[in-house]
């Protein structure tokens, strides 16, 4: 009995975290006004309809975070091997330092490194708002120590003696950084560089106080959107997204298993 | 030892120059993240805490000098401090509401080896891949006017006029609550899979039925770690601003709308820098909090 019970409890959970991700797929189909219940028809006109301005706004998302992810992996991941290795003081507050912008709320880096640019501006005569290049060093704000926490995960269970038998096995050390370090390190770097990823493709205020008209990141485009009236092409469009986004947890799940990427990802 | 094979340790190499011998130092890999931190992070930072002790002049100007004006009339005003206190109770009800969602679901996924397991941990993981406006913009066929919570209510007679569920406090709930769910359910799996199955055992082997065991056994042994994901959680909570933005439909004012609206519309720079400043201590202490009682778990 109270096993029934439990059980239909995760079932109702289950439902409701499934639900909005249904019903954007739902809405995306039918053929009636958006937002009404239940659907009058199927349709994949609203496919269609999509306007350039998301296929553009979807570009400038991808450029940001393909280009975050980039920077933050090779920084953080040797940012993470310095905390580990190096013989510098103070590497305690190092760490806290590097993995301070996890504690801060994205939107205070986002207005943060808004008044930092009006002043670059004021002072310097340089203006960097609506460049993509803006966006990518915002981004990295918060992307670099998420690749610092998980390569820092992977290697507070690392066996150091594995590089020492490469060295004795005549190894050299550059060879035994690309052939063992690297390697035994990859999982971490690799939810990492997700992590980072992710992070910048869902983030919102960051973009909306460093974007401009050219550089309209596509959550800062459906976020503005639902200010006004909305028709069905966005939830089109967020059902390309969630579908994009179960076949990439497909390929985490093959590439380093789903419980092993929540497992050195989370705070 | 023979040269060929004098590569084994570093005492048979050849002695490096010495800006190699200090580059070989791991130390030096930091660098390019300190900088990087430094300029996009750290600099932002400290310019905004310095805005926040300016004067205000007039829309997107603030003067010169240093004044603690603006953090003085957040902390006297009732209508700031309310917000505050706004935020403050959201994310209490919103975590609240995660942990009771989360606790069966943690612990059947801690617990069981059942074949739905790998399923379960897909419906749990998916949405944290997805992107959060993706899933916001969800609820608005389910709570809308005519959405499918108001027909499912008046199909069954149970309400004549549709609920207001969106553009207000309990759209924002609703979508918090989503958003969180999984952080909650990942953290409490965790703290479950700690407790050992034998206690459990033993607790049912000595006569206590499973409620009995749940309460005396494994609610007490997951308090530590579970107070310590509840503060994690109520920090993100806190500090989103982008579901609170799109399901309250600028109507509901916590303290992330509050700074945008400073920042963007009312273009009070001073004061919105020290409302964020004051949000920002707010969230690092929970997370200090948070991190010392993670370590006592």
């Amino acid at each position: 009995m109270t096993r029934f019970a439990l059980h239909s409890i995760v079932a109702l959970v289950m439902l409701f975290l499934m639900l909005p991700l249904l019903a954007v797929a739902v809405a995306s189909v039918s053929s009636g006004a958006t937002l009404a219940f239940p659907p009058t028809g199927f349709t994949l006109a609203w496919y269609e309809r999509i306007s350039a301005d998301f296929y553009a706004a979807l570009r400038v998302s991808l450029i940001v975070a393909l280009g975050a992810t980039a920077i933050s992996t090779v920084v953080g991941t040797l940012a993470a091997l310095a905390l580990q290795r190096g013989g510098m003081p103070g590497r305690r507050i190092l760490a806290i330092f590097c993995l301070s912008p996890l504690m801060v709320p994205t939107l205070v880096i986002g207005v943060a490194a808004f008044q930092f640019v009006l002043v670059v501006w004021d002072i310097f005569g340089l203006s960097v708002t609506d460049t993509t290049l803006a966006l990518i060093l915002g981004h990295s704000a918060f992307c670099v120590p998420f690749v610092i926490r998980s390569a820092l995960a992977v290697q507070a269970h690392y066996d150091m003696t594995l590089e020492e038998a490469a060295l004795n096995l005549g190894a050299s050390r550059v060879e035994t950084f690309f052939r063992v370090t690297l390697p035994l390190l990859m999982p971490g770097i690799v939810s990492g560089a997700i992590f980072a990823f992710l992070a910048s493709f869902d983030d919102v205020p960051v973009a909306l106080f460093l974007g401009g008209s050219g550089t309209v990141t596509l959550p800062v485009k459906i976020f503005t959107s639902i200010e006004f009236s909305f028709d069905a092409s966005v939830m089109a469009m967020a059902t390309l997204v969630v579908v994009v986004s179960l076949l990439l947890m497909l390929l985490i799940d093959r590439l380093i298993g789903i419980e092993a990427f929540i497992g050195t990802g989370r705070n | 030892m023979s040269s060929a094979s004098a590569t084994t340790s570093e005492t048979n190499q050849p002695a490096p120059a010495a800006w190699l011998a200090r580059l070989q130092d791991w130390s030096w890999f930091l660098l390019p993240a300190l900088l990087l931190l430094l300029i996009v992070f750290f600099l932002p930072i400290v310019l905004l805490f310095s805005f926040s002790l300016r004067p205000h002049l007039g829309p997107g100007t603030v003067g010169e000098g240093v004044t603690l004006a603006n953090y003085l009339r957040f902390l006297t005003d009732p209508f700031y401090l309310g917000v505050l206190v706004d935020t403050l109770i959201i994310g209490f009800v919103v975590v609240s509401i995660c942990l009771v969602l989360a606790y069966p679901v943690a612990y059947v996924l801690a617990r069981s080896k059942s074949r739905f397991r790998g399923l379960m941990i897909f419906i749990v993981v998916a949405p944290l891949l997805i992107s959060t406006v993706v899933r916001n913009l969800g609820w608005f066929p389910i709570l809308g006017n005519a959405g499918l919570v108001n027909w499912l209510l008046m199909s069954a007679g149970l309400i004549t006029e549709p609920l207001r569920l969106i553009n207000n406090t309990a759209g924002v709930i609703i979508a918090l609550v989503h958003t969180f769910l999984p952080f909650m359910i990942l953290a409490l799996v965790t703290v479950i899979q700690k407790i050992g199955v034998e206690l459990e055992e033993a607790a049912r082997n000595l006569g206590a039925g499973p409620i009995e065991t749940f309460f005396r056994v494994i609610l007490p042994l997951s308090r530590p770690g579970m107070l310590a994901g509840y503060l994690v959680v109520f920090t993100s909570v806190i500090s989103a601003f982008t579901t609170p933005a799109m399901m309250g439909g600028k109507r509901v004012l916590i303290m992330a709308t509050l700074i945008e609206q400073q920042m963007r519309s009312v273009l009070n720079y001073a004061f919105g820098a020290a409302a964020a400043i004051i949000l920002l201590a707010v969230a690092a202490i929970l997370t200090i909090v948070a991190l010392r009682q993670e370590g006592r778990g």
